[in-house]
């Protein structure tokens, strides 16, 4: 059996390219929350899938979008668990809800139920938010001027924070003022979608901003049935939680803590991934496939296999992928025999 | 065939937990997890069980990987697993000086540091990746930059001096309010049995037992990792708790390191009491040795069958795998995944590890031995302390205003400056306190910058430089003294195979810089004899990146310190200073009462760089290359041919390491014949490697030398008979030149 890192994507991954993805799949994970989902007499994942036509309203709202990419990703996990030794599982961003669930560090059902409250105080509510910038150049190396302008950036600006590091990329969080200041500072980098571009409706996720949600979070979830996991999960330190070698208490804390409030760190989490485990593949669940850059950046910067810059990588990805996201056809077939 | 003892224990855990597996756990609680035994959680005893895995299969891993010729290193730490429960009760942040066998103790610290992959980090190690990232594929060490784990080769014990200059600085660096004044950080050191015997091993417990003595704190934990044997040779039965147990000023505990629970609580023990009493403690961990002693080692040829298994059946993962069964902590068949997991996973790692490029060019293996970078050292050395420190320091009556003084007084008034600028520079040494060092060097200076800064040491070479190595890395300027160039033999190993070794062994990420004072030579008119004079300097020539420093008057000397001092500063790097005794007090040059061997104090202004020679005088004849006494001895057989009509060019190296080599060759060539006046020994002394120079890249020079005897120093008269004499050298001179001409 082929070792494998298995990577849940963060809440932003669910796109009108999406849509029905979930025909035909059979998930027990999808099941459990759909019926909860159900029970609080909510859009179920399935109805949201089946929809014929992308609302963003709908689609995207904080209150949907979460459960959306969990329930893709937990299907996706179902697709696979039994034909790939998975030696571990990370998520990013809101994508670490999700690996708590599918390492079974929480049920499914509470699972949904961090997940569907973390997802209530986004309704109506959006905190400050994200903007989304580069920091490598076309060959996907760092651009040390680029990356000093963004430290500038957030030295200089009050209330303006690393939210993600994300490969190559870098995900800003702050106020309203903050990220209107960094997109003035910040020189454009042009492209299909022009950097910096700000994410709609998103909040400044783990960033001190998010203090309160951390407390209402304390209040409402601190009776979450947290485990050890099944299975060993990476976190957004890049921190490792082994199956009955790490404390529930600690793991609830960081979860409704620590990630809240601190920068979540992909870059070391894949690093961590890629060098306490050496995996054959690492396989990006649905829905999407939009973080396989994000880990090439981090491949380069290892020089993992080999692998030193962006050409190595596509390269190796036509030839014998190492990332497989589950959310492109071609590279699905390789997943799912 | 020899039966692989590896595959004997790897089979033996997995059909012991098998077993396991029949029977129930002994205790059924709800949340064993959640419990504690010992001070341990239930995950935490499940986490260490699954860093001793790690550790294992490391062991084997390497073993395997050796019969392809991937491994170079084979030497484990199977049956040590438990020094793991050593580093679970410290912190990350405590420096640790860790012998070769510490694998679960590095293991288990890099599980506190997450940018740290342990497991990763040892088979890079072991297959001599250039991605290792301590030492880069020169060697494998257990060392690491965010762990706090400065790389050691240990092999020899050589270690432990310098884990007490550091406890001793973390101590001093608190009183002389250089750091936090919360810092409780400990040193850990460990090392085996057999390396106790040591007598550098010892000299550190001495060391560190009489500053406890003197109420001076040393937060050092020795852990003596007692398997009872060395490669073949057996300790003596109960010889450790013998030696130790009643050690006065060294608090003594003892742990079964085959149990994790009971040697954890003990090393919790042991860390708290250094970490609040600040004395220096030895636990003792008794444990096992694992498929002997390497790889290569064929443990049958002194162990019998029947003791070899014996052994095995001790194993510490029988042990913890039973007792985390036994608490209900996990099932067999969890810990049987858990342990196959653990190999696949470095079978994994290996796979990647071995694609990596090894070193492939010399230079490269040199690179990172003791980089100079010139312009850094010349902008430092010409940085003058601030005024107001100066008049404060010299009470107002500032070197410069002095009249001219011999080489002793200058560098007396040098070292004040150094000790001014630099608030975390220490001089230490035998005598160089309130006497002031056996020839005045260091007069008046404790007085000045204070006891904690200038102290006096204890009789032991070794544990002054072991203090210097400990108190570099731990960011100090240390300037040891040593009084006799002949003491610094019994010690060279700790410049030699420590110091000198570190930038090497870690890539510059670990500096130990510091300027080793030393009177050196001879003609002290014969007085003191071998000892006290020696001029044997075959053991620092050939240190790798070790810049040696050879003043012969009190200009050069001044001026030559604030260069090595800020080599140190600025590179981190390792000089030797070798004083001339025989010149410190002299004044005079070629007639009494001429006074041209004083110097006028040097303004900051001035600068020799590091390999700069100096051109005395020029003359069209011939040219003398010397330093120390053999220049002066030079300059004046020099100035007496010329009544003669020899016109003689005089040069003095200034530095033994680097040599000035372009201005020699350039002086040779410029009269086409040489003499070498060489003060050492005509064996390893210092005219062969300037005769070689010139052999490899002159052509056509007539070359002689002179150069002291291959024998110790006399008492009386007889000296002379056996050190170069001016009429050695004046001979010498004429028969080159008048040979040449007859």
């Amino acid at each position: 059996m082929k070792r494998c890192i298995v990577l849940c994507p963060g809440r932003g991954s669910y796109s009108k390219d999406s849509l029905g993805g979930l025909q035909g799949l059979e998930s027990t994970k999808l099941n459990e929350l759909d019926a909860l989902r159900q029970s609080w007499e909510r859009p179920t994942v399935r109805e949201m899938d089946n929809s014929s036509k992308f609302r963003s309203s709908w689609h995207i709202a904080g209150e949907n979008a979460s459960i959306l990419t969990a329930g893709v990703s937990a299907t996706d996990f179902d697709q696979i668990s039994e034909q790939m030794d998975i030696v571990g599982i990370c998520g990013n961003s809101m994508g670490w809800y999700t690996t708590l669930g599918i390492a079974g560090a929480l049920s499914i059902v509470e699972m949904g139920r961090l997940i569907e409250t973390m997802g209530q105080y986004q309704k109506g509510n959006i905190i400050g938010g994200q903007l989304v910038y580069s920091v490598v150049d076309e060959h996907w190396q760092v651009d040390p001027q680029r990356l000093q302008t963004v430290c500038d950036a957030i030295e200089q600006t009050p209330d303006l924070h690393w939210s993600i590091k994300l490969g190559g990329q870098v995900v800003l969080g702050g106020t309203k003022d903050a990220l209107q200041r960094a997109m003035e500072v910040l020189p454009t980098i042009d492209g299909p979608r022009p950097l910096p571009f700000q994410l709609p409706l998103h909040s400044a996720f783990h960033t001190p901003l998010m203090i309160e949600t951390h407390r209402q979070a304390l209040r409402d979830l601190s009776n979450l049935d947290m485990r050890t996991p099944k299975i060993p999960m990476i976190d957004g330190s890049g921190h490792i939680w082994r199956p009955k070698a790490c404390s529930a208490q600690s793991l609830l804390e960081y979860t409704l803590g620590t990630q809240v409030i601190e920068t979540y760190d992909f870059t070391a989490m894949i690093r961590t991934a890629l060098k306490h485990f050496a995996p054959d593949y690492i396989i990006l669940l649905g829905p999407g496939s939009n973080l396989g850059g994000a880990i090439g950046h981090v491949l380069i910067e290892e020089r993992w296999q080999g692998i030193a810059n962006k050409e190595d990588f596509i390269h190796r990805q036509k030839t014998n992928p190492f990332v497989l996201a589950m959310g492109r056809v071609d590279q699905r077939t390789q997943v799912i025999n | 065939m020899a039966v692989n003892r590896a595959s004997v224990v790897d089979e033996n855990f997995i059909q012991f937990v098998d077993n396991l597996s029949t029977r129930p756990p002994e205790l059924h609680l709800d949340t064993p997890l959640e419990e504690m035994w010992n001070g341990l959680y239930g995950w935490e005893i499940v986490d260490m069980l699954h860093t001793m895995m790690q550790s294992r299969h490391l062991d084997i891993r390497a073993r395997e990987l050796k019969k392809s010729d991937r491994s170079f290193y084979t030497i484990g730490s199977s049956g040590h697993e438990g020094n793991a429960c050593v580093a679970k009760a410290m912190r990350h942040t405590d420096p640790a000086f860790l012998h070769y066998r510490s694998g679960a103790f590095y293991l288990q610290r890099s599980k506190q540091v997450d940018s740290v992959s342990g497991v990763f980090d040892v088979l890079k190690g072991i297959v001599a990746s250039t991605q290792e990232p301590i030492a880069g594929g020169r060697h494998k060490v257990f060392g690491s930059v965010p762990l706090n784990i400065p790389p050691q080769t240990s092999t020899i014990a050589s270690h432990l001096p310098k884990a007490v200059g550091a406890a001793f600085t973390i101590a001093r660096k608190n009183r002389l309010q250089l750091d936090k004044p919360d810092d409780n950080s400990i040193v850990v050191c460990t090392f085996g049995d057999a390396s106790s015997n040591h007598s550098t091993a010892c000299g550190a417990f001495n060391a560190a037992a009489l500053s406890d003595y003197q109420n001076l704190p040393c937060p050092v934990l020795f852990v003596c990792e007692d398997n009872g044997i060395g490669i073949s040779v057996r300790t003596p039965k109960n010889w450790i708790e013998q030696r130790f147990a009643p050690n006065p000023g060294l608090k003594y505990f003892a742990a079964d390191g085959l149990d994790i629970l009971e040697c954890y609580r003990v090393a919790q023990e042991a860390v708290d009491y250094v970490r609040k009493t600040r004395r220096p403690t030895f636990l003792h961990i008794k444990l096992v040795r694992l498929l002997g002693h390497a790889g290569s080692d064929v443990e049958r040829l002194y162990r019998s069958q029947q003791e070899i298994e014996a052994l095995e059946a001790t194993d510490p993962l029988l042990k913890s795998a039973h007792l985390v069964h036994r608490l209900g902590l996990l099932t067999a068949e969890e810990i049987l995944t858990m342990y196959e997991q653990t190999r696949t996973t470095v079978q994994s790692l290996a796979q990647e590890a071995v694609q990596h490029k090894q070193i492939d060019s010399a230079e490269t293996v040199v690179s990172v031995l003791a980089p100079i970078d010139n312009d850094a050292i010349r902008k430092e050395a010409t940085t003058a302390p601030t005024a107001e420190h100066r008049e404060r320091f010299h009470n107002g009556r500032l070197p410069e205003k002095e009249r001219p003084r011999h080489l002793a007084m200058i560098l007396n008034r040098a070292l004040g400056d150094m000790l001014c600028k630099h608030p975390e520079m220490m001089i230490f040494g035998e005598d160089v306190g309130q006497k002031g060092g056996v020839y005045h060097v260091t007069a008046d200076l404790q007085s000045k910058a204070g006891i904690g800064r200038v102290f006096n040491t204890p009789l032991d070479e070794s544990a002054i430089l072991g203090l210097a190595i400990g108190a570099g890395q731990m960011g100090m300027l240390p300037v040891p003294e040593i009084q006799y160039l002949a003491y610094l033999h019994n010690a060279i190993d700790q410049l030699r195979g420590e110091a000198c070794s570190l930038q090497f062994f870690s890539q510059g990420q670990f500096q130990n810089p510091m300027v080793v004072r030393i009177a050196a030579y001879a003609y002290q008119k014969g007085f003191g004899g071998h000892f006290h004079n020696a001029n044997s300097i075959a053991s620092i020539r050939d240190i790798p990146g070790l810049i040696i420093a050879s003043p012969s008057n009190g200009h050069d000397a001044a001026v030559m310190l604030r260069t090595c001092m800020a080599a140190a500063k600025t590179n981190g790097l390792v000089s030797v200073f070798l004083e001339p005794i025989a010149l410190y007090m002299t004044k005079d040059l070629h007639r009494e009462k001429d006074g041209l061997w004083l110097s006028k104090y040097p303004s900051f202004e001035e600068h020799i760089s590091v390999g700069e020679g100096r051109i005395c005088r020029q003359g069209k004849d011939i040219t003398i290359v010397s330093y120390a006494n053999g220049l002066w001895m030079s300059l004046r057989v020099a100035e007496r041919l010329k009544e003669d009509g020899i016109d003689c060019t005089v040069v003095d190296l200034r530095w033994l390491n680097p040599l000035p080599e372009d201005l020699i060759i350039d002086m040779a060539e410029h009269t086409g014949k040489v003499l070498i006046v060489d003060e050492c020994r005509k064996t390893g002394g210092m005219a062969e490697p300037i005769m070689a120079l010139l052999a490899e890249r002159t052509k056509n020079l007539t070359i002689r030398r002179v150069t002291g005897w291959d024998t110790y120093i006399p008492l009386g008269d007889a000296a002379n008979l056996v050190l170069v004499q001016e009429e050695d050298i004046e001979h010498a001179v004429r028969e080159l030149v008048q040979g040449e001409q007859q």
